[in-house]
């Protein structure tokens, strides 16, 4: 076992989703609950596994794990936490206020921006509150994807920075009024993640290029906000270059390369490396595998069965996208399962097939640029860049509100532009914006990960209930954005999932949500699949045979709605790169055999 | 020293930048309290979304209420009802607290009047 050594009060993991840090916190835990630590294991995701990984239902106070004694588990989902703040806040008016009253207040307390203050609350509380965690030796905690975290973790300076500078003090602190008062705890918890006595911060990484591209952008995040006592780990290496099989060598030299060029900044950080696992860690026992070192590298050789049926590839759903002209293309997943590299092998493909296609992306780690390096006839790629958007927004609303106010009642209106909630409200304005562009054209979106998207759709929800009874000049695209969503012959939702335990259960939990919110998926892609690639190295071959149930689970889930995209020996970067994504049929119907 | 008590409609703030549109009435409002303020008046303001017990325990607010939200806002001064369902404009105001300067008021009338018809039922829902 090579987990890092922790000396601090406080852990974080972060990364990718999909990059393992559920598991590697839970070992973390299990390994020094095993040395006699009391220890918290806290998940702030709104789709989290922990329940899965550690084999016991976890719930939203600390949950002790029953064959693991000293340690404790506790989910965060921040949408129960801000239901249980908006209650918190109306109950006592109920019977006392009339119900349009009550109805008008928890209207207030039901947007996204509510969710995320109310997930930094909880978060808060536990990292300033010596209460609510007292006589835990550690807390850990397994943070939501990239994207969803850093939001979290900015959080802090940006309320410090905000709550200080509004000079008239009565600004547009929105729901967080109600917790105005906790200012002190909010100060703690920024002290206290700059601590480096009291926080680690494990980045958590796969040996690939993208994923060490996105760590090192997270690690300079984390120096700007103060946090410098950082960690990296590399999850998942293949080494073994032995043996003739294509895709093992394949997986080792892309392994490889991208450690040979490894950030600097990142290199420079204390270092671990865990090695690639034929099968996922769930449940305890997998997780003590994983510290005694039983599992890693016991590949044997296996005899997969003859498969037969399985999902043809990306092109089926091209050739039914492509009988129209026009419409929204979703790709939709955990960051890290290749939403961005399928959405653009979506608009490749539409745009080679003559469509017009715009191809946006809403991913904070936008490398769409890299996986669509050179033009294409046809097809427009661009950004919603959040800070971009923010600034447009507030341009825009300056120009057009305050241009008959006075001097003074300008600045208040800046001033209070400057709320985060308005980059919330700058972001869904331009996803509206570039879904009615498929109204003449397709638009393929890569949606940010999972967690931000289901926030994303929870606002969409609240616009919707709130456009419907405001008379104000609301953007056409505003007020027709769910419409949109919900139309299946206008939007085509492309549920993007790895062929493994915790990717399709969070998957399918993706789903449950968009049908919530009356949006009915078009189908799913099932992507980089061993099982598809046709390798034959035992270790692979070992996670190949692993894949299978999940295909089919997937298959039986979605009858037969879903295409399969096999693990590539080349990444998917360029036109040609993104090309081999969509033609891939004749090896995915082939049968992986040894 | 007068005292102008504001009840707002479940606002996130008070300029309602948070809504999915800017209502540039709210910000005037904003500055013309700031301006009262600075004539010595005391002002307090609540907010149905944020301040819920300040409607509940005023027995002349929960009347209002109870003919509906779109009885808000409402504005008292000293205890007298000065406007409800709307918020008043500087001149008003100026005019009610007998204040003759408001030479320091650029508001041109429209920024205001847009005020006077807030869409019933309308809560600027906080993001």
């Amino acid at each position: 076992m090579n987990l890092p050594t922790i000396d601090t009060r406080y852990l974080f993991f972060t990364g990718k989703g999909g990059v393992g840090k559920t598991s590697l916190s839970c070992a973390t835990g299990l390994s020094l609950s095993q040395r006699g630590k009391k220890v918290l294991i806290v998940s702030t995701d709104p789709a989290s596994n922990l329940s899965e990984v550690l084999g016991t239902p976890v719930g939203h106070t600390p949950t002790p794990i029953a064959e693991a004694p000293g340690l404790f588990a506790l989910d965060l989902d921040p949408r129960a936490a801000a239901a249980a703040y908006r209650e918190r806040m109306v109950a006592p008016y109920r019977g006392i206020l009339p119900e349009a009253a009550i109805q008008s207040m928890e209207e207030q307390f039901s947007g996204a921006c509510t969710v995320e203050i109310a997930a930094f609350d909880e978060f808060a509380r536990l990292l300033a509150d010596s209460a609510a965690t007292a006589g835990f030796d550690h807390i850990i905690f397994d943070t939501a994807p990239t994207g969803h975290t850093l939001r979290l973790l900015t959080l802090p300076s940006a309320w410090d920075e905000f709550i200080a500078s509004a000079p008239g003090g009565a600004s547009c602190l929105g729901p967080l009024a109600g917790l105005q008062q906790q200012r002190e705890r909010y100060a703690a918890t920024v002290a206290r993640l700059g601590n480096p006595a009291e926080t680690t911060l494990v980045l958590v990484s796969r040996p690939e290029r993208a994923a060490l591209r996105e760590a090192e952008r997270t690690r300079v995040e984390l120096t700007e906000l103060g946090i410098r006592n950082l960690r990296l780990v590399i999850n998942g290496l293949f080494a073994d270059e032995t043996g003739d099989d294509a895709i093992a060598h394949a997986m080792a030299e892309r392994h490889a390369a991208a450690l040979a060029t490894i950030p600097p900044g990142l290199a420079a950080l204390p270092q671990s490396t865990l090695p690639f696992l034929p099968r996922g860690t769930t449940g305890l026992a997998g997780l003590q595998q994983l510290l005694d070192g039983t599992s890693p590298n016991t590949c044997r050789p296996v005899t997969l069965p003859e498969v037969t049926d399985l999902p043809p590839g990306l092109s089926a759903f091209i050739d039914e996208l492509a009988r129209q002209d026009h419409g929204v293309v979703l790709t939709m997943g955990k960051g890290g399962v290749g939403k961005t590299s399928v959405a653009a092998a979506i608009a490749l493909a539409l745009a080679e097939r003559g469509k017009k296609v715009t191809l946006s992306t809403t991913d904070p780690a936008a490398h769409l640029a890299d996986a669509l390096a050179g033009e294409t006839a046809g097809l427009t790629v661009t950004r919603i860049d959040p800070a971009a958007e923010l600034a447009r927004y507030t341009a825009e609303v300056l120009e057009q509100k305050g241009k008959d106010l006075t001097p003074e009642a300008r600045a208040m209106l800046e001033e209070d532009l400057h709320s985060p909630c308005t980059e919330e409200i700058a972001v869904f304005r331009a996803f509206a914006h570039t879904v009615a562009g498929g109204t003449s054209g397709f638009v393929v979106l890569d949606t940010a990960p999972t967690g931000h998207t289901i926030l994303l759709l929870d606002a969409t929800e609240a616009y919707h209930r709130e456009v419907l009874r405001t008379q104000g000049d609301l953007p056409e695209a505003v007020r027709e954005l769910l419409p949109r969503l919900r139309d299946p012959d206008f939007t085509h939702v492309c549920i993007v999932t790895l062929p493994e335990s915790t990717p399709v259960s969070e998957a399918e939990a993706l789903e449950a949500d968009l049908e919530r919110a009356g949006i009915h998926p078009f189908g799913w892609v099932i992507n980089q699949s061993l099982l598809a690639s046709s390798t034959r190295h035992p270790c692979l071959a070992e996670r190949a045979a692993y894949e299978l149930p999940f295909i089919r689970r997937v298959q039986q889930h979605t009858r037969g709605r879903c295409v399969l995209i096999p693990w590539l020996a080349r990444e998917p970067v360029g036109r040609d790169g993104l090309r081999r994504l969509v033609e891939t049929e004749e090896k995915s119907h082939c049968c992986a055999t040894a | 020293m007068p005292k102008l008590e504001v009840f707002d409609p479940a606002l996130c703030c008070s300029t309602g930048v948070c809504g999915v549109d800017v209502d540039p009435a709210l910000a005037q409002f904003a500055a013309d309290l700031k301006w009262l303020e600075a004539h010595g008046v005391t002002v307090e303001r609540y907010n149905l979304g944020q301040n819920p017990a300040a409607f509940a325990t005023n027995p002349r607010v929960l009347a209002l209420l109870q003919q509906g939200n779109d009885r808000l806002p409402a504005v008292f001064l000293d205890g007298e009802l000065l406007a409800s369902g709307a918020y008043p404009d500087r001149h008003a105001l100026a005019a009610k607290l007998g204040l003759t300067d408001v030479s320091a008021t650029d508001a041109p009338a429209s920024g205001t009047c847009c005020a006077a018809q807030p869409a019933a039922g309308q809560g600027k829902s906080c993001c």
